[in-house]
């Protein structure tokens, strides 16, 4: 760490840190979105009306990025967590920002059941992709895609506590 | 004519003996993976409630201690979060390599009492807890311990899962996939409502 300090600031590290964090949330979010919505869609799209038959990317080509992007994302999210723990928690609990902090310890927990669900998950969507399981395919797609959204939701919270531009 | 028929139904052979080869080997990766699953958010919201993690780490320090510690003057906030998950890793690893090697009726069978028993036991100790505090005319102290709500909770699951029949345990065994995360988000949710009522 001391030579990436030599190089540029501490506060400018991480700082860059939690920028690439935020873009890839976004990409995450938009990838696991369109999964959900095309899975919860897929039933209705060969009849009906022009909304009926919009048919997106197939979702199974979605999966193997969403796992590519959900590991590092979660591996940079738990690496900026050191520094949230001391140099954000602290000052929100000292400006009793109660619904600020617990929003993000249940971001914790929520995460952490999306890393257990993640070989479910890519299981479900590998190919030839098995009709027997496609509620729960269905399911978890939609609850992963939950998890990413309160996760962001709440990030984004915190980071206008104490983290870029705020 | 009589060797190329041989050799055809060899071939033949060969290939529905590959088809069978990959059928049993996806049919072991979905029990993996599906079991890794349940195991996994099952056994980090326990880790998380009876705060087990494999170490903690003191970020102020920079000091990492194996298990659970309580910091020192000076040391600042413990991190048990990354310390939850890297117990329970292991642990759902372990639990999918057995499921994998067991019949699928136990597996089934073992999945409802794993998830009975994580339901049950605390629910009896809270039973307990109320009974002691509301209804006990007498010093029911001793009965406030984990142990005792061993018993209610023991009873009650083998209850569970000898009553339910094999063809709804298997019928529901990739829904634990479901349950078992959202119960577990609403365990560990329903922990940190002391934040949202201040």
């Amino acid at each position: 760490m001391d030579i990436i300090f030599s190089v540029i600031r501490e506060d400018t590290f991480w700082k860059i840190l939690l920028f690439l964090h935020f873009l890839m949330a976004v990409s995450l979010l938009a990838a696991v979105t369109l999964q959900a919505a095309s899975v919860l869609t897929s039933a209705r799209q060969t009849t009906g009306n022009f909304i009926d038959r919009f048919s997106p990317v197939p979702a199974a080509s979605y999966a193997t990025v969403i796992i590519l992007l959900y590991v590092p994302q979660a591996l940079l999210g738990a690496f900026i967590y050191l520094k949230y723990r001391l140099y954000v928690r602290i000052p929100m609990e000292q400006l009793r920002h109660w619904w600020t902090l617990g929003a993000f310890e249940f971001k914790e927990h929520i995460i952490a059941m999306g890393i257990g669900l993640l070989p479910a998950y890519w299981y479900l969507w590998r190919q030839p992709i098995s009709d027997e399981d496609a509620g729960v395919r269905r399911w978890l797609t939609v609850f992963l895609a939950v998890t990413i959204w309160y996760a962001f939701g709440a990030g984004h919270v915190a980071n206008d506590f104490r983290g870029i531009g705020s | 004519m009589t060797r190329t028929l041989g050799v055809g139904e060899e071939l033949s052979a060969l290939d529905s003996s590959r088809v069978i080869g990959t059928s049993k080997s996806a049919a072991r990766t979905r029990t993996f993976t599906f079991a890794f699953g349940i195991a996994f958010t099952l056994l980090y919201t326990i880790y998380e409630r009876l705060n087990w993690p494999l170490f903690t780490w003191q970020p102020a320090v920079g000091k990492m201690y194996f298990w659970l510690h309580r910091p020192l003057s000076g040391e600042g906030p413990p991190m048990y979060w990354y310390g939850w998950i890297a117990l329970a890793i292991p642990s759902a690893l372990v639990v999918s390599c057995v499921a994998t090697i067991i019949p699928s009726r136990s597996l089934y069978r073992a999945t409802i009492f794993c998830c009975a028993l994580a339901a049950l036991w605390p629910a009896s100790l809270a039973a307990l807890r109320i009974y002691i505090t509301d209804w006990a005319t007498f010093d029911a102290d001793f009965l406030n311990s984990v142990w005792v709500a061993t018993i209610p909770a023991l009873v009650g699951t083998a209850a569970i899962t000898y009553f339910i029949s094999s063809r709804f345990a298997e019928r529901v065994w990739t829904s634990w996939l479901l349950i078992v995360p959202i119960g577990g988000l609403v365990v560990l949710g329903n922990s940190l409502l002391i934040y949202f009522v201040r």
